[in-house]
């Protein structure tokens, strides 16, 4: 616990004026961290290292990292994207990254749910099932 | 060949291979047995977490930003940034007569190296304890075999009964001493129709690793191994294994519960437990209270002791009699957790350093200690016999600062004075030597009836020792009568009155 109970009430106070509608407002928080520097509040720097914090967990809520084997075409890729919007919200960035250790398959990741079902997943619940059995 | 081939090919197209979704966080403290992880968005309470490397953790501690989570087990190669996941379910251990002559570990991993373990079922560790309605009232006896507690401080099969005193002074033999009359009884009596049979569980809390070793070379001279299973979480062990170890001997004690059987559980010592989970409290950086002990130290053993009960035959038709042991500092038994665990279980043995050191062992204060069952847990031969004794004892106690005045004393003081002499003497006992209930009955029966009035009262041991022998070899037909009667009737009162006046006659 870095930050005392005060300090970490503002954050939050702080965080939660950054949000329109639930979203992360990018204007709101430029403009709040530029308050927070001006006005410079006891142990600012600890502040905007948790803001920072919450914004970096909130964005990673509606941020899919894609990792596959090969790099993907067009095709699949729409698909993808299409499939996630609906489920996750339309406004869902994305990142696609290719892993060559996953051996084959898709790993996506949003958040803390992470859809797994590349090969080396896989093989590694095959060992462990069999491995029980 | 053919067959192993076929074999494995069923076994490979039966498994599944679909997309999992899983729910991960990246741990972002690490230290102490205790991991801060960041995310984990859907974990519940309790639950069990896997961390990479086949290392397992307990989520204790829900916070707005982070998940608090014990380790169960070494934390090599958990650094900051790994990613881990939640998996589902709730820690278990494995339950079952296949751990019966184990050594085994809080997890039920055994570390007595005689290879792996054939469990029956997985039981939960942590568990919601019988209701009200499921239960039924406790009427089976538990022969310690110790004759000052099974004659004035009864236990009964479903009862808890705390063993409380100072340190050294025969607590841990009590328990001992027990477990070994229990697998004496069931050797005794295997396979006769109606027979329970008690199994014992011996889990060792925060005890040196040569304690543990002493204790198993004990029982296995005893050979009391293939009836009892040790659950060890000795000091050298985490913190975390220390604190779930009572709960996994609970929940081996339930699958006998379940299964109609009878099964003793000792916890060794819950003192050492409270603060084993003390120290992960103030590591999980949970609020302190008194002595340091977290706000919940009293649910910690209230929900562990209420798992011990006596169910109906609905439910299991079985019970789980606990044998918490609790060390006091210089006889305080009004601190904190004695206080807590008195208040839970179902009375107290309690153990005094100045009987011990007068050479009353064991040193059962008997003012002090009570059973709440009492005679309902005891066969009537017992309780003829006994009846009365805890009442001599009250008088002598009461009188004894008169004993001084020796011949100034009126005839009826003297007599009570010299009986319960006689009867402390009586119930001293050599340690790692139960008594079987016949003999019990036998010589309490005849110092109720005045045969050892006239025996010097340091003299007294030594009559009891050739009495029990001169019984269980000359007059075995006696006992087998009260062994299958289980009360001393007319016809059993003149055996017992011809025997001890040729008992006597013979005596030097």
């Amino acid at each position: 616990m870095k930050l005392d109970k005060d300090a970490r009430k503002l954050t939050k106070g702080l965080f939660q004026m950054s949000l329109t509608d639930g979203r992360l407002d990018r204007k709101k928080v430029t403009a709040v961290v530029q308050k927070v520097i001006d006005a410079k509040p006891r142990s600012f720097t600890g502040i905007l290292k948790e803001y920072q914090r919450l914004v970096r967990l909130e964005v990673a809520k509606h941020h899919a990292i894609i990792e596959s084997a090969t790099a993907l075409d067009k095709a699949t890729t729409d698909q993808l994207l299409a499939n996630l919007r609906a489920k996750y919200g339309g406004d869902l960035t994305t990142e696609f990254k290719t892993k060559p250790e996953l051996l084959g398959g898709l790993r996506i990741k949003i958040g803390s749910d992470v859809f797994d079902s590349s090969v080396r997943e896989r093989l590694s619940r095959l060992e462990t099932q069999l491995a029980q059995a | 060949m053919s067959s192993i081939l076929q074999e494995l090919e069923s076994q490979i197209s039966g498994l599944k291979t679909t997309t999992t979704k899983s729910n991960v966080g990246i741990v972002r403290e690490i230290g102490d047995g205790v991991a801060r992880i960041e995310g984990l968005s859907d974990v519940m309470l309790n639950e069990l977490i896997e961390f990479p490397g086949g290392l397992y953790g307990l989520a204790l501690n829900l916070e707005e930003g982070e998940v608090g989570c014990i380790l169960l087990g070494d934390e090599k190669g958990v650094v900051e940034g790994v990613e881990v996941k939640t998996t589902g379910r709730l820690l278990s251990v494995p339950v079952g007569k296949g751990l019966l002559g184990r050594v085994v570990d809080t997890l039920g991993a055994p570390v007595d190296g005689k290879g792996p373990i054939t469990a029956s079922a997985i039981y939960p560790v942590e568990k919601v304890a019988p209701g009200i309605i499921k239960r039924k009232s406790v009427s089976q006896p538990v022969q310690t075999g110790i004759m000052a507690i099974d004659a004035m401080i009864p236990v009964g099969r479903g009862q808890r009964e705390l063993i409380i005193g100072d340190r050294a002074t025969g607590k841990t033999t009590i328990a001992i001493d027990t477990i070994i009359n229990q697998a004496r009884i069931n050797k005794a009596n295997e396979g006769k129709p109606g027979f329970r049979p008690l199994y014992s569980i011996y889990v060792g809390i925060g005890q040196k690793n040569s304690n543990i070793a002493r204790s198993l070379a004990v029982l296995e001279a005893a050979g009391a191994m293939p009836y009892t299973i040790i659950v060890s979480a000795p000091a050298s062990d985490t913190a975390t294994n220390q604190y779930l170890a009572p709960f996994s001997g609970a929940a081996m004690g339930e699958w006998f519960m379940d299964n109609g059987m009878d099964a003793l559980i000792v916890y060794d010592d819950l003192s050492k437990h409270a603060v084993a989970y003390r120290q992960v409290s103030l590591l999980l950086k949970r609020p302190s209270g008194r002595e340091a002990y977290p706000g919940d130290v009293f649910y910690l053993h209230s929900r562990l002791l209420e798992r011990s009960a006596r169910v109906d035959e609905k439910n299991g038709n079985g019970s789980v009699t606990a044998l918490p042991i609790i060390e006091t500092q210089a006889g305080d038994v009004s601190a904190y957790i004695p206080t807590n665990v008195i208040s839970i279980t179902d009375g107290q043995i309690y153990l005094e350093t100045d009987l011990f050191y007068q050479g009353i062992r064991p040193a059962v204060s008997v003012g002090l200690s009570v059973s709440r069952v009492g005679s309902a847990a005891q066969i009537k031969a017992v309780k003829q016999v006994a009846g009365k004794i805890k009442g001599d004892l009250a008088q002598f106690r009461e009188l004894a600062a008169f004993a001084q005045f020796g011949s100034d004393l009126d005839a009826k003081t003297k007599s009570i004075l010299d009986r319960g002499a006689r009867i402390v003497e009586l119930f001293k006992q050599v340690q790692y030597n139960p008594l079987a209930t016949e003999i019990m009955v036998t010589t309490l029966w005849s110092m109720q009836n005045g045969f050892m009035d006239d025996v010097a009262v340091d003299k007294i041991k030594d009559f009891q020792l050739k009495l029990q022998d001169y019984f269980s070899t000359r007059k075995d037909a006696v006992l087998a009568k009260i062994r299958d009667k289980g009360a001393i009737d007319d016809d059993i009162t003149a055996d017992l009155k011809a025997a001890l006046g040729e008992f006597k006659n013979s005596y030097r």
